[in-house]
């Protein structure tokens, strides 16, 4: 019950922090992608089942939201909280270089698959390429930020420890 | 391949493939479902929350909007006398060459409450709908210039499809000159707006102000829309390719006004 509570409040954070703040942001050309950001740390601190239906629905809600290509966001986000849950068993998760790693990797994922939607042909080709790199680079950097003042505050690791969790759920 | 898996990773394995066969077919079919419907439920269920982030957003903002506001209160009411002396002087003379005067756009002011889409916001969610007398077409405007127009009016909200909807076109004219073009958004090389459609025989200068114009169906002519930033040809090389600034700016708005009925059906050629 704790969970859904914690997960509701994360999916209407995420969505009001990207149809508000995020929103004015990007309209100057600083895309921070909470919906990847989200996910993936959803996922690496509750595993492949819940980081695979929190991206469903994230993106599907982002979906509605932008009222084209309806599941473009819901199958990259699924696919994603899917792969970052299995990967994360093998991780050390509250380290900052992999906490790095996965956003940029997610971000850069996520970004160029959503681009791939409205890309016009070879003329745009360095522009799209662009906005999706900066964007990973925006995105990472912030989130282990975020993450890293998040877990000074709580004053305890966010995610656990890899191997400590495979023996438990084994 | 399933039976070798333990089963809290087959329940996982087959949550995903649920996931992705229905985000596939919503992929396939899904612009055929009606979405608004879904969509108004989402605003709806979004709307408290909308609201109390932009009402610390703009408690915040309020001091120094209220500064410039007395200060451009002042300056426009010098600037309202002249017009006024000016606009009566207009309709004389327009009333004695028989050309049709303009009308008066009644202004209905309501609160920007989300902004959609991306990379740059193609729609937004105002506080109005229907029973507030805003309806599907309205056109939606800010001071500085045309915002977009209501695409879906709900009981008590409305979604606006801004001039960056990929879909949006709208007959615009260069003020100083008359030159027509139509206003597109498109993302390709870098997302802008262009007017396109402008001969090459046409003179037109960057910094020029380009305002709806009145070939269209939707919106009142004479309604700012934004200034030339750089010229270009399109990729044909037949005609222009006007990159244009917006004159509303899509990055920070907090009001709209909706002019209901902006184009009598008579005026509508």
């Amino acid at each position: 019950m704790r969970h859904i509570g914690a997960f509701l409040t994360l999916v209407v954070v995420t969505l009001l922090l990207r149809s508000t703040a995020l929103s004015a942001l990007a309209a100057r050309g600083v895309m921070l992608d909470v919906l990847a950001f989200a996910v993936a740390i959803w996922a690496l601190r509750r595993g492949e089942s819940w980081g695979s239906t929190c991206g469903f629905l994230l993106g599907l809600a982002a979906d509605l939201d932008a009222a084209h290509w309806l599941g473009r966001h819901a199958l990259a986000l699924a696919l994603m909280g899917y792969a970052v849950g299995r990967l994360g068993r093998t991780l050390v998760r509250d380290s900052a270089r992999t906490q790095l790693v996965v956003l940029f990797v997610c971000t850069l994922l996520h970004q160029a698959w959503v681009s791939a939607f409205s890309f016009g042909g070879a003329a745009g080709a360095l522009g799209t390429l662009l906005r999706v790199v900066v964007s990973a680079a925006v995105t990472a950097p912030v989130g282990t930020l975020i993450l890293a003042i998040v877990r000074r505050l709580t004053g305890h690791p966010l995610f656990g420890h890899a191997s400590l969790d495979s023996k438990s759920s084994a | 391949m399933g039976g070798f898996l333990p089963p809290a990773e087959r329940r996982s394995s087959a949550l995903l493939g649920l996931y992705a066969a229905l985000s596939l077919l919503l992929l396939l079919v899904g612009d055929r479902l009606p979405q608004g419907g879904l969509r108004g439920v989402g605003a709806w269920v979004f709307a408290p929350f909308d609201r109390v982030v932009l009402t610390l957003d703009r408690a915040a903002a309020a001091w120094r909007d209220n500064q410039q506001l007395h200060q451009r209160i002042a300056e426009l009411e010098i600037e309202n006398s002249r017009l006024r002396i000016a606009g009566t002087e207009n309709q004389m003379l327009r009333e004695q060459l028989g050309l049709r005067t303009f009308r008066n756009l009644a202004l209905k002011p309501v609160e920007v409450l989300a902004l959609a889409g991306e990379p740059v916001p193609s729609a937004a969610t105002l506080s109005a709908g229907t029973h507030q007398g805003v309806h599907e077409g309205d056109v939606v405007v800010t001071r500085d210039g045309l915002l977009g127009r209501v695409g879906e009016s709900y009981p008590g909200l409305s979604r606006a499809v801004l001039l960056t909807d990929l879909n949006s076109a709208v007959a615009c004219e260069v003020e100083s000159t008359g030159v027509l073009g139509v206003l597109r958004f498109t993302t390709t090389p870098i997302p802008r707006l262009v007017l396109t459609g402008v001969p090459l025989s046409d003179t037109v200068r960057v910094g020029e102000l380009v305002v709806t114009s009145g070939y269209s169906k939707r919106y009142p002519r004479g309604l700012p829309v934004g200034r030339i930033r750089a010229v270009g040809r399109d990729p044909t090389g037949l005609v222009y390719d006007l990159e244009i600034e917006p004159a509303a700016r899509l990055s920070r708005i907090r009001h709209a006004f909706v002019i209901s009925h902006a184009v009598a059906p008579e005026e509508a050629p």
